[in-house]
């Protein structure tokens, strides 16, 4: 049975912009012994996730539910006390981006460690620190680390005792969210060094939380790629890496720059979107080489591209004269209105040109559906997009349009 | 720059061609605190002995752990920092200890993009005057004519249309629009040398790439030589003509990338791109080589070759002692080991 197993997560967020969709119907399970990655960009929602699941919530929570399942048991059932004393630490712990840094500088690294036992189980301080002596021992950290403050100690050592202390009471899973993003390279290879040893040690299981997908690579098992809260791709390593379908996750892997290779490497133009508002349809459709009609691209994105606020690549040609304004009547109807210099056929042609000679080219005007003329205005129907499920063989699932008519295989 | 209406001196001017734009013989920037009247100060010896040569248009990956010097280097190499030792030329000028009233000049010839976009911008300021700063220091242009350069600037960063960009102010950019900028503020003057400090580092793996390849686009269209300061060896990769490996404030091995990268000859080199992981699901299956220790502290570095104490080679009686120089041992690759060949 899974460790944790996770269903319909979701977990939003108010702010003054109305709520940030920061993760958005996330399901996913580890098992004993395994490690998932969970890779995306900044603000895809990979920390949001963790911190869901240890329900660590800011006051501005707005939506919290799904499930959290820690060895089958719904966790989400649980009270505040309940939930405090039996899943974190004890069911759950974690290593915080940049935990080295917040720790005391006034207390020493062996009663830091110690605390949590202290605190959850009435431990004695002398036989709480001697338990953290061991732990600090079994991340290769010698003896003296114990009697040392933290400014004593260099940022890999520092490291160290906060992996020993997320260990300290046997947790049955620890998510590492970036847990080398701030270390040298070699320091980095040695800790990583360290995590694999503790997996193969104890029967722990790890979600690591990281943007980098050789890191990545490193530990996981299960690879998760998220995308603007949503999880485009899910799968075993060896699929998600050697045959990515999710468009997202091949430019993904295409913009690692190799170290041991001359292929140059590609970026995804564009920028992921704000969860405040995140696209419809498909939420990568934006930034896609290969949208096509059920993508979701909707009347307001149409208006902003065609009213020239900022093209996206390749549509920087794309240029309509003769429009005094586009409107939306809803997310799938765009409404032209001509300027005095043009009448309301010659702008429908005009749109019914461009969009039969730039279709193959650029993605967003494969969305229209139809042009028609009325009420002294053109109005433009659009296919409508829907999400995409995560769909595939076995356990190697993608969330994209391409894929749902029997598994087809996106590019060339 | 024809428009100029100050009558200080351009710089040193040199014949065009395979000229090296920057020269550094025998380097030495140390950092000294704790002086006092019984005690000699302690000094920090950040770039310690290093000597290399930029040339024209040439782009120079500086590749290190932090704490490895290669900052300083930068910052000595534009004057931003005064040397202890050493000397630095600039376009066959000695610069070395030159008065900073005497540097303007290289003020307009040379700038720096720094690591962070998040501080390195004045949140006050919109972008429009973030660009027009250096401008109006350096007295260049009427208003109409700044305004024009700033726009060609932002469109040459591929922030269109500039009319968009330059009434934002930073809080309203992404960080990738935020580091364009920066670069935008750091061409803007059509400098001939940039010191690029980690300029990629604090953004996301798919927006680094569009920016290093901004820059290599800039540089090829406007014979920029460029030094890359970075700890990522894969980006020096792809993204230079030249790598020097930095370690405990020295040159530790330098050469044309292709060579570097297909035979390092230095130990150190071996291990640093040995424990940067590739993509590949088969990682996870074996334990990544990585030297133990860490870097030396450089207010005593170790005696001889600085990096025996972690050398998986080191030979008794000869790496403690004595110091190894540079040596070519390929074309044009220079490796400081005495046990490389």
């Amino acid at each position: 049975m899974a460790i944790l197993d996770i269903r319909h997560l979701r977990y939003y967020y108010r702010t003054r912009r109305g709520a940030v969709k920061a993760v958005d119907d996330v399901s996913f399970s580890i098992d004993s012994g395994k490690t998932l990655a969970l890779v995306g960009e900044s603000g895809c929602g990979k920390t949001s996730t963790a911190t869901a699941i240890l329900r660590l919530l800011p006051r501005n929570v707005e939506t919290y539910e799904g499930q959290v399942l820690i060895d089958g048991q719904d966790v989400m059932a649980y009270d505040a006390d309940e939930f405090r004393r039996k899943v974190r630490w004890r069911g759950i712990s974690m290593v915080f981006q940049g935990a080295m840094n917040a720790l005391s500088p006034t207390a020493r690294c062996g009663l830091q460690v110690a605390e949590p036992l202290m605190v959850h189980y009435d431990v004695e301080k002398e036989e709480a620190i001697e338990a953290a002596r061991a732990e600090l021992k079994s991340v290769g950290l010698p003896d003296y680390v114990a009697e040392r403050y933290p400014h004593e100690l260099s940022g890999g050592m520092k490291q160290r005792v906060v992996i020993a202390m997320a260990l300290i009471m046997k947790p049955r899973l620890v998510i590492l969210d970036e847990p080398t993003s701030a270390l040298d390279v070699m320091t980095q290879a040695n800790i990583i060094n360290l995590l694999k040893r503790l997996l193969h040690e104890t029967g722990l299981a790890y979600l690591f939380i990281t943007h980098d997908l050789g890191l990545a690579s490193e530990l996981a098992n299960d690879v998760a790629i998220m995308y603007a809260g949503r999880i485009a791709e899910i799968g075993p390593a060896t699929d998600v890496y050697r045959s990515p379908q999710h468009p997202y996750t091949q430019k993904l892997i295409q913009s690692v720059p190799l170290l041991r290779s001359e292929i140059a490497p590609e970026f995804i133009p564009g920028a992921p979107p704000d969860l405040t508002n995140p696209p419809l349809g498909c939420r990568f459709h934006p930034r896609c080489p290969y949208a096509f009609e059920p993508c979701g691209w909707s009347s307001s994105e149409f208006a902003s591209i065609l009213g020239e606020e900022v093209p996206p690549a390749g549509a920087e040609k794309i240029h309509i004269s003769h429009v005094a304004k586009f409107g939306t009547k809803d997310p799938w109807t765009l409404v032209a209105s001509p300027s005095g210099e043009t009448n309301v056929s010659a702008l429908a042609s005009e749109l019914r040109d461009l969009a039969a000679r730039w279709r193959a080219s650029v993605p967003f005007l494969r969305a229209i559906d139809d042009i028609r003329e009325g009420d002294g205005r053109v109005i433009v129907k659009l296919h409508q997009g829907r999400s995409p499920e995560l769909i595939g063989r076995d356990s190697h699932r993608a969330a994209c349009w391409l894929l749902q008519d029997g598994g087809t295989t996106v590019g060339e | 720059m024809e428009s100029d209406s100050v009558k200080e001196n351009a710089g040193p001017s040199f014949p065009e061609g395979e000229y090296p734009l920057v020269q550094l013989d025998d380097l030495r920037t140390w950092f000294s605190f704790g002086r006092s009247l019984f005690r000699p100060p302690v000094s920090v010896r950040a770039v310690d002995g290093v000597s290399l040569s930029i040339l024209q248009g040439e782009t120079i990956a500086l590749v290190g752990e932090s704490g490895s010097g290669k900052t300083t280097l930068g910052r000595t190499i534009l004057r931003l920092v005064e040397p202890t030792d050493g000397r630095l030329l600039y376009a066959g000028m000695d610069i070395t200890h030159a008065w900073q009233k005497d540097l303007i000049w290289l003020r307009r010839r040379s700038s720096i993009i720094p690591q962070d976009p998040y501080s390195s911008v004045n949140p006050t300021f919109p972008v429009y005057r973030i660009l027009d700063e250096p401008l109006a220091v350096q007295h260049i242009g009427t208003r109409a004519e700044r305004s024009e350069r700033i726009d060609r600037a932002l469109e040459n960063v591929k922030l269109n249309p500039p009319s968009l960009f330059v009434q934002k102010f930073p809080h309203q950019l992404s960080g990738g629009q935020r580091q364009r900028v920066a670069v935008a503020r750091a061409m803007i003057l059509e400098p001939e040398f940039i010191v690029a400090d980690e300029p990629v580092s604090m953004l996301d793996a798919s927006v680094r790439i569009s920016i290093l390849r901004l820059l290599r686009q800039i540089q090829e269209r406007f014979r920029i030589a460029f030094l890359y300061i970075t700890h990522d060896l894969a980006t020096a990769r792809h993204f230079s003509d030249t790598v020097g490996i930095m370690y405990a404030g020295k040159l530790v091995e330098i050469g044309p990338v292709g060579s570097i990268m297909g035979e390092p000859l230095h130990p150190y080199t071996q291990a640093l791109m040995e424990a940067i992981p590739d993509p590949d699901p088969e990682n996870r299956l074996r334990e990544r080589p990585a030297l133990p220790g860490e870097p030396p502290i450089l207010t005593g570095p170790p005696p001889g070759c600085r990096f025996h104490p972690r050398c998986p080679i080191a030979k008794a009686g000869l790496c403690e002692v004595e110091e190894p120089p540079l040596r070519e041992l390929r074309p044009g690759h220079w490796v400081a080991c005495h046990l490389a060949s």
